[in-house]
């Protein structure tokens, strides 16, 4: 069998490509209620009055919820928010109160007759705004808050979480230092801006089962969460996700099915349903983190680096939610992939009134780059050595450790320098200067970063699989593991039929979750999908196959050792003519005169990360995640030194796969990841006017990147096998994204002849980089 | 999705799209003519519009003509932006429009609803607005025909109960050098930072700008003051960019001064493109 590593279509892309595949707002029913939510006007303001005596006159209204004390808050390392605000509203777009109704249009218009009357509060924009001795305490009850998580808010301010990452000793590092640099960054919160808009149904039924479907990536979450926060038996919780339209990190989080447990409940338990808009879910829902990064690198003259010093202040929002997580991964690899011994990093987050934040493709790891890669930059052009030359000089390799100190091996850390001089041949890296001219006004630039990533989740994080079989012989496989449109289910079928030898067809996948019958998926984040629920299918065919051996010795009186398997048979080794079908035995064995033994063969397997710890609170030491994937990055753009504009040429990447499993799949996770990078690099985040609303809430406004933009994408593999993924391969899905918004930077830094150390990078900032003359 | 209902007529004639509108006017409808809807429809959901009663100008016959009638090309308002550029009879308008929105919404905005769109940019008028066209309006008074200069000010200046029928345009405009520009906050998708739309004219450049401020428009004394032939082109720029006397935009597409930078260049573009040979040997001396 050859499968793995096959461009093998993905199971549904028949009923995507014909528009038949079901979503969350796809399921429609009869006696399904409709909600719809009043949010907020304001960035942060006090909540006056809201009055709803006119939405209730209308026809069809079904109930009208509120914000108050009596629900519980939510969060989840802090429990600091409310599922509707409560006396003031933190951030533009927050929920304020639902409407049940029997039509949507109904819930629409008794939603805007809905008078809320505010009282403006001064606007915290940043995080460094936030720190200020005199800035207003967006949660003044920081410290009563119940946590479920590991967080350290420092009481009194707007500090959810610091991480403090002490490896070796940043003063001497310095002092080795023979250069110096050191450079300011900032980039705004943005959206994940997925196609498919949040949504999700709940009923609350007559036993006091909730049922729950959701479009979420952390299905198995909500059950556990909402478990928590109403105090129902986590078992009376069943929560179904169909596929999902996108979800980057956006559908981790859980909020709107709070919302709709919330507007069933008012409604004695009837089925209503929550499909957010698009402003709302750029606006509403949790969003992508910002950063304001402070990086200092000290290096020998020739080029080895001594010591890193860095303050990363996460823009967090008005909760903290994911947040926290994310500055904690951004403290874990605060570095870009280098060697550094003295590596001193405090990162913060920080409340402040945007819509709050939460996991995004990358998670952390592309904000934290986009700082310390440009720095990188900046320490090539002082040292004058070629930008990948320093790099590789001080790639992390087996033997290092990382900022957390963990010691890598051939195993748990990917091939840097093999990422780099593979991407030198794909570029052609050599030939030419960094900056060409092509005529007076146009010159065409280049610009690399290097990247790398672990996936700092749940030390416990499992992931199970269940095996059935049908008459025919063929496999049902069933994953928790959530179909958010990265083909993950194909490639698990794929790892399936490699090691039963048998044809992908005859594996059948289930796509949909049902948090009952499906075996838990911790959460379809992390890039852990394959590489835990696949190790959790080689466990469940491993269980399997010795079942079928088990049978097999019997019927054919051999020893189980002398059995091998293929083609949906079971047979002897030196003899496959001795043989049995799967048919004949997966649903028991029956002999001519009518005894059958066996029954039918049930396979299970799990996975669950090892050995992972929590970081130590005053050093940081400590095994956040399972392997590093390293990744070199490449920007090519034609600029015009004129008018500061550019058309983006040519993005490639290499990245330290592990193994290929689905090629052309893997080639599109990583495009698809480079894509978005360049997206939020070049042109999309959250404008926000003083009073904090978002300027931006649509897609004619908040533009991601269009058909026609892109430049041409190349990407290769290097494959330094992970002895623990399956067949070797490494988790890929986030890190197309990680170094490009520093690989454009880098690039168009030259181009221009500016540090351009702010995000997105529109001809206007560079025009104002650049002194803004007319 | 709106959160009310609205009746819809469809009227073939400019006649009974007329009475449609008084009689719906009488009883309080608000009543809107609606021709590509994609202005309607979006703004409607967000209730930035409120309407009781939509009256579609598609099927009335002179509101869909294409075609050069005499000396003169006769534009139907109801013309879909995708049938402009693919008919091409005027190929600034095509070059102009083709930069609108995307292809999926040219398919349905209208040469005619984008000229009278509250979305401000209303970039279609800009060919209408070089070329002195003549505007067809018709209301329960009947019809009349008046220069683009006198009925569109900021935007069309309408009575009530009226609505735009076509625009009509000298067919030696459409044959003149022209050049359509539209800059964007970055690279090729979204509103204009600035659309600046110039045709080279037996009496010199003409210029009409879109993006700058809330409303298109054509400026005299911008004109005169590019047409300054005893000038170099970089004074000539700067003689007119100081003789602007609108608001200039500050919003999420870019920042004033920015907008400014962005006319600037683009305003030597236009030279370049309509002016190239002049600009050449000015620059050698």
């Amino acid at each position: 069998m050859n499968i793995i590593g096959k461009s093998v279509i993905r199971k549904e892309a028949f009923d995507k490509v014909t528009g038949r595949a079901k979503y969350t707002a796809d399921e429609l029913s009869v006696n399904t209620l409709h909600v719809k939510m009043v949010t907020s006007a304001y960035g942060h303001a006090k909540i006056v009055s809201i009055d709803d005596s006119l939405a209730r006159q209308i026809s069809g209204v079904r109930a009208i919820i509120k914000g108050s004390h009596e629900l519980p808050l939510t969060g989840e390392e802090i429990r600091d928010r409310p599922p509707l605000a409560v006396d003031k509203v933190r951030y533009f777009g927050e929920p304020i109160a639902l409407v049940v109704a029997d039509r949507p249009a109904i819930a629409k218009q008794a939603a805007d007759l809905i008078q809320v009357k505010y009282e403006p509060l001064s606007v915290i924009q940043s995080p460094s705004e936030a720190l200020k001795a005199d800035a207003p305490i967006i949660h003044e009850n920081l410290l009563s808050y119940d946590k479920l998580g590991s967080a350290y808010p420092v009481p009194n301010s707007n500090i959810a979480n610091v991480t403090k990452i002490r490896k070796g000793n940043i003063d001497q590092g310095l002092k080795q230092s023979d250069v110096t640099v050191e450079g300011t960054y900032r980039l705004s919160p943005a959206s994940h801006a997925a196609m498919e808009t949040r949504s999700a149904a709940a009923e609350i039924k007559p036993d006091g089962y909730v049922h729950i479907t959701t479009s979420s990536q952390a299905p198995f979450m909500v059950k556990k969460l909402i478990s928590i926060y109403f105090k129902i038996d986590v078992g009376k919780i069943i929560v179904e996700t169909p596929f999902v339209g996108g979800g980057y990190g956006g559908k981790a989080p859980i909020q709107w099915e709070i919302l709709a447990y919330l507007a069933s409940k008012a409604v004695g338990g009837r089925r209503v349903t929550i499909t957010y808009t698009r402003e709302e879910d750029l606006t509403t829902a949790p969003c992508k983190v910002g950063l304001e990064a402070k990086v200092k690198i000290g290096s020998t003259k020739e080029g080895i680096i001594q010591a890193a010093e860095i303050l990363y202040l996460f823009d967090g929002g008005a909760y903290s939610d994911k947040s926290i997580d994310v500055s904690r991964a951004g403290g874990v690899d605060c570095i870009g992939p280098y060697n550094i011994e003295n590596v001193w990093c405090d990162s913060y987050c920080i409340y402040t009134n945007h819509p709050y934040g939460s996991p995004f493709r990358g998670f952390g790891h592309s904000e934290v780059l986009f700082a310390f890669e440009r720095t990188m930059d900046q320490l090539a052009g002082k040292l004058d050595i070629d930008p990948l030359e320093l790099r590789k000089k001080n790639a992390i390799l087996p033997g290092h450790t990382t900022p957390t100190q963990v010691l890598l091996n051939r195993s748990s850390v990917g091939n840097l320098p093999a990422c780099i001089e593979r991407l030198k041949e794909l570029v052609g890296w050599e030939e030419g200067k960094q900056v060409e001219e092509i005529d007076d006004r146009r010159v065409r630039a280049k610009g690399i970063a290097c990247g790398w990533k672990t996936s700092t989740i749940d030390t416990d994080a499992s992931s199970g699989v269940i095996l059935t079989f049908n008459p025919d012989g063929s496999i049902n496989l069933i994953s928790g593991v959530v179909e958010i449109g990265t083909a993950t289910k194909t490639v698990l079928a794929q790892i399936l039929a490699e090691k039963m030898k048998m044809e992908v067809e005859q594996i059948h996948v289930k796509m949909k979750i049902d948090t009952q019958t499906t075996p838990e998926h911790w959460k379809t984040v992390a890039s852990r999908g394959i590489y835990m629920a696949g190790r959790a299918v080689l466990a469940a065919a491993e269980d399997v196959i010795r079942q079928i051996k088990d049978m097999a010795a019997q019927i054919l009186r051999a020893s189980m050792r002398d059995l091998d398997i293929a083609n949906g048979k079971v047979f002897l080794r030196d003899d496959p003519n001795i043989s049995l079908d799967f048919k004949d035995i997966v649903y028991g064995y029956k002999f001519p005169n009518g005894h059958s033994i066996g029954g039918q063969i049930i396979g299970y397997g799990n996975y669950i990360l090892r050995r992972l710890t929590k970081l130590d609170p005053e050093t940081g030491a400590g095994q956040p995640g399972p392997e590093w994937t390293t990744a070199a990055y490449y920007v090519e753009a034609e600029f015009d030194k004129r008018d500061f504009t550019y058309r983006l040429q040519k993005a490639a990447m290499v990245v330290d796969i592990g193994q290929v499993l689905n090629r052309k799949g893997a080639i599109g996770q990583v495009m698809g990841g480079m894509s978005m990078g360049l997206s939020h690099a070049g042109r999309e985040t959250f404008v926000f006017d003083e009073l904090g609303r978002v300027m931006n809430p649509q897609l004619r406004t908040y533009r991601p990147i269009h058909y026609g933009e892109n430049p041409d994408y190349l990407v290769d593999f290097v494959k330094t096998p992970d002895i623990n993924g399956p067949y070797g391969a490494r988790g890929v899905g986030e890190h197309g994204l990680l170094g490009m918004p520093a690989a454009l930077a880098n690039c168009l830094s030259a181009a221009a002849d500016a540090n351009l150390n702010e995000l997105p990078l529109t001809p206007e900032l560079i025009w104002r980089s650049k002194g803004a003359e007319l | 999705m709106s959160s009310y209902n609205f009746e819809y007529y469809k009227p073939k004639s400019i006649e009974e799209a007329a009475s449609i509108f008084d009689q719906m006017d009488q009883q309080g409808k608000d009543p809107m003519y609606f021709s590509g809807g994609t202005e309607i429809i979006t703004l409607k959901r967000l209730n930035q519009l409120k309407t009781g009663a939509v009256i579609d100008i598609k099927a009335i016959q002179e509101c869909n003509v294409f075609e050069f009638h005499e000396d003169s090309l006769l534009t139907g308002a109801a013309l879909t932006l995708t049938k402009v550029e693919e008919l091409n009879l005027f190929p600034l308008l095509s070059q102009t429009v083709s930069e609108i929105a995307d292809k999926t919404a040219r398919n349905k905005i209208t040469a005619g609803g984008n000229i009278c769109g509250q979305i401000f940019y209303r970039e279609a008028v800009l060919p209408f607005l070089l070329t002195d066209s003549e505007l067809m309006i018709a209301g329960s008074d009947g019809r009349r025909n008046a220069p683009i200069k006198d009925v569109f000010n900021k935007q069309l200046l309408l009575n009530r109960g009226e609505f735009l029928v076509q625009m009509k345009t000298n067919r030696k405009y459409t044959e003149m050098p022209f050049v359509s520009i539209k800059r964007r906050r970055q690279w090729n998708t979204g509103y204009p930072l600035l659309t600046v739309a110039a045709l080279k004219a037996e009496q010199g450049i003409r210029v009409a700008i879109s993006g700058l401020t809330h409303f298109p428009f054509r400026s005299a004394q911008m004109e005169d003051a590019l047409n300054r032939t005893d000038l170099a082109f970089e004074k000539r720029i700067n003689l007119a960019l100081s003789l602007l006397d609108v608001p200039i935009l500050n919003d999420t597409e870019g920042s004033a001064r920015y907008r400014l930078f962005v006319l600037k260049n683009t305003l030597y573009d236009i030279f370049q493109e309509l002016e190239g040979d002049k600009l050449a040997s000015i620059e050698e001396h």
